[in-house]
């Protein structure tokens, strides 16, 4: 009941309230944003990268991809980052050599996980792919590069777009772990102001936020699903 | 002179021997086509004259080169470059969604001949008439029909200009009343004299349009010669057996 009666008393309901909470959580929804734009830019062609690496002829190459993803989806997205905000620097030698900027080393540790599951993502596009459209590109001269760029890339990514628009809008999510190595995003200002106000207004704020943010992404990954229909 | 002579092809899948001793020749300006049950490859023998299927033995010529001599394959360069006088048509189309029908067309002139621009959209635009599908150039191939589709993609295949035309039960796929339009194309390029071979179900079309036609089962040519022969007085009691049951 205490909660409900802090929820709507009236002092933190105010616009005035809400428009004071705003200013820094928007600041900290800037890093989100950044944090998401920066992962998903590098962590897909790097995906896309490790789907080559394991369906490769080269077996060495294949078993390092697959060791990798194997790790980097069997291990908490939190553990991998706090590894490598805290765990790194603690290597004895060389260690002191990678003291990371906090908020790098979680675009490096987003970056990493990411890529693993978007790899994942490209390979099952892969298989669903018709193996009549390699024999076509075959009979038809193509080589192994205007093959994949030409007839097997685009078809992939089409068929991965509704999986990719899912792992994306987790990733949006996801950026709430940069409150565990301390960089400052929207659920450490909404936190703060939850502590000092003692009320959850703050709370509510950052889920209307997030809500916004994966909206917009939805819709635009819903865009692109409809320029690449193909009808 | 024959433009694609095969000399004792032998393919086997583990223990399964698919092919065994097919020997054949295809002069210029043939039409054969090449029928049998299901599972007797034939399917299998048409894919690897253009390197589809890997053959274990045996030679392939086409136009004089060597595909494969006595089953030794020169180097990739130079099997591409054989290959490259050949043109598939597949039993499922395999035409590529994500481009337009005239993309199709295009793209392997542009990427593969580097051929410019405007001649591929002039000969692209022709061939689209000729086969009766000029309003569909900006089609995806999703929105076709499959009589539509197998069109398209026999022009695909001559866009690069080939000078043996192969087809995989180019209307196994199709329904009943969609066989016509695919096959009156066919018969238009016979009539303009492109070396075809056809791996068909459709006794009317070999009987009519082919002038050699290739009897297999099991892996073995059983015997062939003219429709005519074939068709009126096959020599072997496998022919007659299967040509009753398609006949019918």
């Amino acid at each position: 009941m205490e909660t409900l009666f802090c929820f709507w008393g009236n002092p933190f309901m105010s616009f005035d309230y809400i428009i004071s909470i705003l200013k820094p959580m928007l600041e900290g929804a800037q890093m989100t944003v950044l944090l998401f734009i920066i992962a998903i830019i590098v962590s897909i062609p790097l995906g896309f990268l490790l789907t080559m690496a394991v369906s490769s002829r080269i077996k060495p190459l294949s078993w390092i991809a697959q060791g990798y993803i194997y790790v980097m989806r069997g291990t908490p997205l939190l553990l991998q980052l706090l590894f490598i905000c805290f765990g790194l620097p603690m290597i004895p030698v060389i260690g002191e050599y990678l003291v990371l900027d906090r908020f790098v080393a979680a675009c490096l540790g987003f970056i990493l996980n990411y890529a693993a599951y978007f790899a994942e993502i490209f390979r099952g596009g892969l298989l669903a792919l018709d193996k009549g459209q390699y024999e076509a590109s075959q009979v038809l001269g193509l080589n192994k590069w205007q093959m994949t760029t030409k007839i097997i890339m685009p078809q992939m990514f089409r068929i991965a777009l509704p999986a990719l628009a899912n792992e994306s809008v987790t990733l949006v999510k996801d950026t709430a772990l940069l409150y565990a190595v301390a960089v400052p995003e929207l659920l450490h200002f909404a936190e703060t102001a939850v502590n000092r106000d003692f009320t959850i207004v703050p709370f509510v704020v950052a889920g209307i936020i997030y809500l916004i943010m994966t909206l917009v992404l939805t819709l635009i990954f819903k865009w692109i699903e409809k320029r690449f229909r193909f009808e | 002179m024959a433009i694609i002579q095969v000399s004792n092809l032998k393919k086997s899948f583990g223990r399964l021997d698919v092919l065994k001793q097919i020997t054949f020749n295809v002069n210029k300006n043939d039409v054969v086509a090449v029928i049998g049950p299901s599972g007797s490859g034939k399917s299998t023998m048409l894919r690897s004259l253009v390197h589809l299927e890997q053959i274990d033995a045996g030679s392939i010529c086409v136009s004089g080169e060597y595909l494969v001599k006595e089953g030794i394959y020169p180097k990739l360069q130079d099997i591409k470059q054989i290959t490259a006088k050949m043109g598939m048509v597949f039993q499922h189309f395999n035409l590529f969604p994500h481009l337009t029908v005239q993309e199709n067309l295009e793209i392997a002139p542009r990427l593969v001949k580097k051929e410019s621009a405007s001649g591929t959209r002039q000969r692209s635009t022709e061939l689209l008439e000729k086969i009766g599908l000029a309003n569909k150039a900006k089609a995806y191939p999703a929105n076709l029909s499959g009589g539509q589709k197998q069109r398209v993609a026999i022009a695909r295949a001559l866009m690069m200009n080939p000078e043996i035309l192969l087809f995989d039960e180019p209307t196994s796929a199709l329904d009943p009343e969609l066989t016509g339009e695919v096959l009156q194309v066919m018969k238009d390029l016979a009539e303009e004299h492109m070396t075809m071979i056809v791996v068909t179900h459709e006794m009317g079309f070999a009987q009519e349009v082919a002038n050699q036609v290739i009897f297999m089962d099991d892996g073995e040519i059983i015997e062939s010669g003219h429709p005519s022969e074939i068709f009126t007085k096959p020599r072997f009691e496998r022919t007659k057996a299967f040509l009753n049951r398609s006949l019918k």
